[in-house]
């Protein structure tokens, strides 16, 4: 790969800015910082720069205004939308040096932090406070907050703490254009027209760069009971979840079908929790910090059984066994990289779960029969994740062609039920043409004219989430 | 083959413990209990030997307050057939609890004593030696293979620098490794069972033993905080700093 060339006085301008050792041209820095988790696209940036201040982020975009070069903000580069990607000879923003957590409010539980902070490293400064940054997800010792904000990170505990948006309660950004705002200052309580600051949250960098945030940080949860619940059909998953709900505050619910677990004890990394096996499981997680709620649990377990919803169940008796059940949820995204998955990660409401996910199965059956269908995902907050495998006589090139007839099919039953295409994971590139089955063309067209007024050269993430 | 198993209640090992401000203890006022991780080791041993066709019989004992019954619960719902708690608000001390434990075999006539090889509150891993000497039974402590032939026991034993295996005349005492299993889950089913089932309740007192403490706790202290590192420049200061630590 060459690197597309940057003209000599804007490399020599960006050495200024930040330092000569801060920006870097050499092949392994660009394809190290041009890309994502995804493996769609070849990185091409121009150049890496590596800012330490809003103020060195802001000298970047004005340069880069100037020049009508576009600029990429990169954080952990664990997306899985291409949101992060260079492949256009941009600038790369990276947000790797601006990791400090700048201050603590304790009466306002208010933590400030610049964008580069890692989601795991606010997890900890908050664990230190003798408090909890709830959102939480596996690529959370990676990612950073900056991204986190770009694309509303969700993670396996919304259904009780909600996504990243809830947690942000201020942001300093640089705009497309080059200013400096500070967007509600931390507040919880701002009646003062327009609240700038939740544009920004999932706009996936198409608008401005995040460089600071003040989070909103909570109690910590207390004596987690993690049960793992085998389940005979999909029909029966929501029901449980409703049993649960009258009566339990549940801080997880999520589900994973045989095939996952399956995959996961292949590869060594789980044994099966208990003998009997089932099509589906249910993992949901409380506090059981009152032996009231444990006893509720333990009754509504009954009742469910009686009703046929639920097979068998275990529940942990320590901490070291709930995150042994976590990881037959949670490592199922590793276990099946392998398999080069067609992945998906689709939303409808609640309520329309259960037909939605009959649809898709009738779908899947009728078009790719020998297909293994990994099916997990945050059921509870009616966020799924559609896993296909390739199967091993078929090539890369032939099994994605394959899935992309799928695609047209499951955004077409998405649309049908009102539900997004992208629940967590941004649009970025690799979901861009499928926005129209969840927005549709007006309320795009409002989203262009947004982005023209904070960034009216287009600089900012060109090519991402719709095309100008 | 009945199969006594001795567990005991104590701090939960996810718990950081804290010491009381005057320094007599550590403070576990209001703190989360469980089962302790080397007993909890000892039932899955005796229930698997029982799901061979091994044991004919399970019992799990407990020695101390009333709430230590949570902890047979979690037994009952592993799988013991049986459950009994020597009450007492005395601190019980190896010594105390070995009494205690053999005046319940000379009850129950166990061919296998299974016991952790400690406590994770006072670490002291004397009881499972105690209970031998005293019942005069062969002990294997350290246990990760428990193989049963007839008549007599193999037991491995994890020791420094590799394993040493032992054979046992029944009956005998074995005391518990990380090694020997993992604990299953427990199966929600089984937990609602487990709270509707008896639990025998013997008063210490009533067995005329002098279980009295021997053992006189000094003071209880903080760990001493680890030092901060420093960072270095450059190799030839690392080597510098090593020498001036005497390390090189």
């Amino acid at each position: 790969m060459n690197a597309p060339a940057l003209p000599a006085d804007v490399l020599e301008q960006l050495k200024t800015i930040v330092g000569e050792q801060r920006v870097k041209t050499d092949h392994d820095s660009l394809v190290t910082w041009g890309v994502d988790w995804t493996k769609h696209y070849e990185p091409r940036p121009s150049v890496i720069v590596f800012p330490a201040s809003t103020e060195e982020v802001q000298a970047i975009v004005k340069l880069a205004n100037t020049c009508q070069i576009p600029v990429i903000p990169s954080g952990g580069r664990t997306g899985l939308s291409a949101g992060a990607v260079a492949a256009n000879g941009e600038i790369v923003i990276s947000m790797d040096r601006m990791n400090k957590v700048l201050s603590f409010l304790h009466a306002d539980r208010l933590v400030r932090v610049q964008a580069g902070v890692i989601t795991e490293q606010l997890q900890q400064y908050a664990e230190q406070q003798g408090l909890y940054y709830p959102v939480d997800f596996a690529a959370a010792g990676s990612s950073q907050i900056g991204g986190n904000i770009g694309t509303n990170a969700g993670g396996i505990k919304v259904i009780h703490y909600g996504m990243t948006r809830e947690w942000v309660l201020g942001l300093t950004v640089v705009t497309g254009k080059g200013d400096i705002l500070h967007l509600n200052k931390g507040m919880i309580k701002n009646a003062t027209g327009y609240a700038l600051h939740q544009l920004f949250i999932g706009s996936e960098g198409t608008l401005g760069i995040v460089t600071e945030a003040e989070i909103k940080l909570t109690r910590q949860p207390q004596d987690l009971k993690v049960l793992v619940l085998s389940v005979p059909d999909f029909a029966a998953v929501m029901p449980i979840l409703h049993a649960f709900q009258q009566r339990i505050d549940l801080t997880a619910f999520e589900f994973f079908n045989d095939t996952a677990l399956q995959k996961i004890m292949a590869a060594g990394h789980a044994a099966r929790p208990f003998e009997t096996e089932s099509p589906l499981y249910v993992l949901l997680e409380f506090e059981g910090r009152f032996e009231a709620v444990v006893d509720d649990a333990m009754s509504i377990f009954e009742h469910c059984m009686e009703q046929g919803w639920i097979l068998d169940g275990v529940m942990s008796q320590s901490q070291s066994q709930a995150q042994a059940l976590w990881h037959l949820r949670e490592g199922i995204s590793e276990t099946i990289a392998p398999f080069t998955p067609y992945k998906n990660d689709i939303s409808v409401l609640i309520t329309h779960v259960p037909a939605f996910i009959a649809d898709i199965n009738a779908i899947v059956a009728a078009n790719y029969p020998d297909f293994e269908v990994c099916w997990f995902g945050h059921i509870g907050d009616g966020n799924l994740h559609l896993n296909i495998l390739k199967p091993a006589n078929l090539s890369k090139d032939e099994f994605f062609e394959k899935c992309k007839v799928v695609n047209q099919h499951v955004f077409e039953t998405v649309q049908k039920y009102n539900g997004s295409i992208s629940a967590e994971h941004g649009v970025g590139m690799t979901k861009k043409d499928y926005l129209g089955y969840t927005r549709d063309a007006v309320e795009i067209s409002y989203m262009r004219e947004l982005k023209k007024v904070f960034d009216p050269q287009g600089i900012m993430n060109p090519g991402k989430v719709f095309d100008l | 083959m009945k199969v006594l198993v001795a567990v005991k209640h104590v701090v939960d090992y996810n718990i950081k413990p804290r010491v009381k401000p005057d320094g007599s203890d550590v403070d576990i006022a209001g703190v989360k209990m469980g089962i302790n991780p080397f007993d909890e080791i000892a039932v899955e041993e005796a229930i698997r030997l029982k799901e061979r066709g091994v044991a004919t019989e399970v019992v799990a004992v407990t020695i101390g307050k009333a709430n230590s019954q949570d902890t047979l619960r979690h037994a009952l719902a592993m799988g013991v057939d049986k459950a009994v708690l020597i009450q007492t608000d005395v601190e019980v001390q190896p010594l105390a609890v070995a009494k205690l434990l053999k005046s319940l075999v000379e009850r129950e006539q166990p061919q296998l004593i299974i016991l952790g090889k400690q406590a994770i509150d006072d670490d002291l891993g004397q009881t499972g030696q105690m209970l031998a000497a005293l019942i005069n039974a062969g002990q294997g402590t350290f246990a990760s293979v428990i193989d049963v032939k007839a008549g007599e026991i193999e037991v491995t034993r994890e020791i420094d620098g590799g394993t040493d295996v032992v054979a046992l005349k029944l009956p005998a005492v074995v005391t518990t490794d990380l090694r020997l299993n993992e604990p299953r889950f427990i199966k929600l089913p089984n937990l609602m069972m487990a709270k509707k089932k008896p639990i025998e309740t013997i008063n210490a007192a009533d067995l005329g033993l002098d279980i009295s403490p021997r053992l006189k706790q000094l003071k209880a202290a903080d760990p001493e905080p680890r030092k901060p590192g420093i960072k270095v420049a450059n190799v030839a200061e690392l080597v510098e700093k090593l020498r001036l630590a005497e390390v090189l």
